[in-house]
This record gives structure tokens, C-alpha cells and sequence, in this order.
């Protein structure tokens, strides 16, 4: 899509300042979930080909 | 309205708030406004007391479309954790080929492996701690493959089994046991191990975190070198009752591109073996680190390392949102609502920051500045 960014960037903004949070899901990077490890680990998950232990 | 998937805990940081949803064990990071939507949908009575709020605000909004939303968001947050579902495998004592003997402040450790490939995974780590003493092991390990599973055992009964490939997952779970044998601990008792190395000056230490090849070990080393003391390299383990991190006596993994650097500070760095067991990861030297003078430390910051050749030495604030997103993926949390709070609790009380350098000597001035700083809090 060829917006013209200038005016994409007023109208945002504008609808931002009328409704508040309501714009908050339409915003990017409104929330991101972070999972942690189910199990411990060593530093870094062997990359394919690198395993020894399976001969790949 | 749908209480039941609301976060348990919230705390603000900044300009974002982070949620922690027991169900899943997962941070949400999100914005303010975000935040105060999520709270108006979950206390509204109904589906329709909040659309018409919505309405009443701007007719033109979708309300449909926004309920929709938090709605899949807060399903995405409750996503059930599964439980672990080790297969139960019966001891096999055949499998003794190659024993080693360890002694951890006279906490003796014997581990025994069915080839010296399986040992790779596991002794170059902790070869400094090996013993020849014949005095009877306290707990005895032992780890091998059996039907493409890699098994580890503690005192003949079945810790974890895995599918080869996974062996890291066996790494972090020995150092789990380890580190709550010789700390005296039950896994339970640990808040979470963070990916990441800890220095500590005599009195409190930091947190270096950054994803793998952005310099931690090798800062790390370079700072033991120059006085600081290792607490724990790439495993930091924080203890539930105290917040702090406790020594993991696992040596230092320096990569093959950090050797020229370390190799006139850190005394006969020649005579370390060369390890190679992962291809990918190439040659490896475990250096091995005096014990701290003692076991645990408060932590006082964390710091996102980034080495980048040629720059100068910089430490800038970081966004609880860009800390959370490196830390929390690559660490083991306890999911025990006690232990979120007071992970929680701890992040509140600690400054996170950015280090990008390239000058050992500079950098090592920064975190000696940081120290006084920091202790001073």
C-alpha cells in the first residue's frame, strides 16, 4: 500500500488523541507475551549440524 | 467479566507495565493505554455494558473488534503450561564405562558416563573440581544414552530423559542438581536460573545478560582478571528466599574469537585444554574461576552486554520491555506464584542498562564505576 506517510501519520495521531486507549490495540507494540523456559538449560539449544550426540 | 484469565500480578516500570499470568507462567509487557483497556473490558459487568462504553466514548469504534482482541490476548496469556512428561526408564548399571570423582568444598560428587562423548557434555565444565580421593561419593550421577535418550540419574532413580539432540537440556538440568547439592537446596527452593554470567565485587554483584556471542563470558573473564570476582558463568541462580545469586563453580566457556584477547591476562590460558564437542560452536576453553569469598550475593543491576569492535565504551538506561524480551526466553522461572512476586519485586528495585564496548581497559573502569554506584543504593 502507497500511503502517503505525512498524512497517514496526522490521522493516527489524531485518532490516538480522540479515543484514548481505545486506539491502544490498533497501535504496534501494544504488548508482547514472554514465555520463559519450561526446563532448565545450558547456554545455547545445539544448532543442526552441530550435535555430536546425534551424528547430524 | 472474565476474572478468571485477569494476570495475577502487575507491576508498573517505566512507561510499561508487566503482568504475570500464573496459568502459563508468561510476562506480558504492555503500554499504559493497553493496560487500562484490559482493566476496563475484565471489570465490566458484561460483553455489552462494555461495548456500549466503547460507544459511548466514539460511536465509530468497532467494539465487536476491540472485545475480540483483549479476549484472544488474554486466551494467548492463559495458554496452559504442560507438565513435563519424562519417560519412566529403569536404571542400567552396565552403563558405567568412564567415572569421575569430583570435590566441591568437600562436597564429593562422583558421575559416572557410558562413553567419553557423553562425558564431553558435561566434565570440561567442572574438570577443575575432579579429585582423586577414593573417600565414598554423597550423591552419585549418571548419565548416558539408551534407545537414542540421553538419561541422567541421581543415586540410581531418573532425574530426566531426553531425546539426544536436547543435551543442553540435560546440562541445565545437572546444574540444577548441582547447584542445589552443594548449596544445600531443593530445586524448589530456586526462583529461576537466568541465562547469564555474575560478577560480584566483595559485596554485591550484576546480572550481564545478552544473547550468545555478545561478550558476556568473555567480559566476565576479563573482569576476573582484573579483580572482580565469577559468581556464575552463563547459569545465574537466584534463590526464592534472599533474591540473590548464588555461586555456580561451573568454569567460564570462552569461545575460539575471544582467546587473543584473554590470553595475556589470565595466567597459563595456553595450558587450558581446547574443547570440541558442539561443531557449531566451535573450540572452546572452560577457564576455571577462584570461589567468591562467599556463596550468594545480592544482585544490584542487570546489564545487557553488546561488544562491538571499534566503539566506545557506553552505558545507557534500558527499557524494562527490551530486558524482559532477552531475559526472560532464555532463563528457567519458577512458576510458583511466590517466586513470580518476588522475581517481580527484585526487578522493580534494579536499574537495567545497556554496555556496548570494545576497550578492555575502559570497560573495566565502567563497571568498576558501577559498583561504587550501585553499592551506594
Amino acid at each position: 500500500m502507497n500511503k502517503d506517510n505525512n498524512t497517514d501519520k496526522i490521522t493516527r495521531k489524531d485518532a490516538i488523541k480522540k479515543m484514548g486507549k481505545y486506539a491502544a490495540l490498533t497501535a504496534v507494540g501494544t504488548f508482547v507475551i514472554l514465555n520463559p523456559l519450561k526446563a532448565q538449560s545450558s547456554s545455547v539449544p545445539p544448532d543442526p549440524g552441530g550435535n555430536p550426540l546425534t551424528g547430524d | 467479566m472474565t476474572n478468571n484469565l485477569a494476570p495475577t500480578y502487575q507491576r508498573l516500570f517505566g512507561s510499561y507495565w508487566v503482568l504475570w499470568y500464573k496459568t502459563s507462567n508468561s510476562y506480558s509487557v504492555v503500554d499504559d493505554n493497553f493496560k487500562h483497556l484490559l482493566y476496563d473490558y475484565l471489570e465490566c459487568v458484561s460483553l455489552d455494558n462494555f461495548k456500549s462504553q466503547v460507544a459511548s466514548i466514539n460511536p465509530s469504534l468497532d467494539a465487536d473488534a476491540i472485545a475480540k482482541n483483549i479476549q484472544s490476548y488474554l486466551e494467548q496469556c492463559n495458554v496452559e503450561q504442560s507438565s513435563e512428561s519424562d519417560l519412566s526408564s529403569a536404571f542400567n548399571p552396565l552403563k558405567r564405562k568412564h567415572s569421575k570423582k569430583y570435590n566441591f568444598k568437600n562436597n564429593v560428587f562422583e558421575v559416572y558416563y557410558d562413553s567419553e562423548l557423553v562425558q564431553k557434555t558435561i566434565h570440561p565444565s567442572i574438570a577443575h573440581l575432579e579429585t582423586t580421593d577414593t573417600g565414598t561419593a554423597t550423591v552419585v550421577y549418571d548419565i548416558y544414552i539408551e534407545n537414542n535418550m540421553l538419561c541422567l540419574f541421581k543415586n540410581e532413580a531418573l532425574v530426566k530423559t531426553v531425546p539426544k539432540r536436547d543435551y543442553h537440556i540435560i546440562q541445565g538440568k545437572f546444574a540444577m542438581e548441582l547447584l542445589s547439592f552443594i548449596h544445600n537446596r531443593v530445586e524448589s527452593d530456586w526462583l529461576g536460573t537466568f541465562h547469564g554470567s555474575t560478577i560480584a565485587d566483595g559485596k554485591n554483584s550484576i546480572l550481564f545478560i545478552g544473547h550468545s556471542g555478545k561478550g558476556k563470558s568473555t567480559l566476565c573473564a576479563l573482569l576476573t582478571a582484573n579483580g572482580f570476582e565469577l559468581v556464575a558463568d552463563d547459569v545465574s541462580p537466584m534463590l526464592g528466599s534472599d533474591s540473590h545469586i548464588y555461586h555456580n563453580p561451573s568454569a567460564i566457556s570462552i569461545k575460539e574469537g575471544a582467546f587473543n584477547v584473554l590470553r595475556p591476562l589470565i595466567p597459563n590460558f595456553n595450558s587450558i585444554p581446547d574443547v570440541l564437542f558442539n561443531k557449531t560452536k566451535g573450540v572452546i576453553k572452560y577457564v576455571p574461576c577462584n570461589n567468591p569469598s562467599v556463596s550468594n550475593y545480592p544482585c544490584k543491576a542487570i546489564i545487557m552486554v553488546n561488544y562491538s569492535a571499534g566503539s566506545d565504551t557506553k552505558l545507557e538506561l534500558m527499557s524494562i520491555k527490551e530486558v524482559l524480551e532477552t531475559l526472560i526466553p532464555e532463563s528457567w522461572l519458577s512458576p510458583n506464584p511466590n517466586h513470580a512476586e518476588t522475581f517481580l519485586n527484585w526487578l522493580s528495585a534494579t536499574p537495567v542498562y545497556k554496555l556496548t564496548y570494545s576497550s578492555t581497559k575502559n570497560v573495566t573502569q565502567e563497571i568498576t564505576n558501577c559498583f561504587i554506584q550501585f553499592g551506594n543504593h
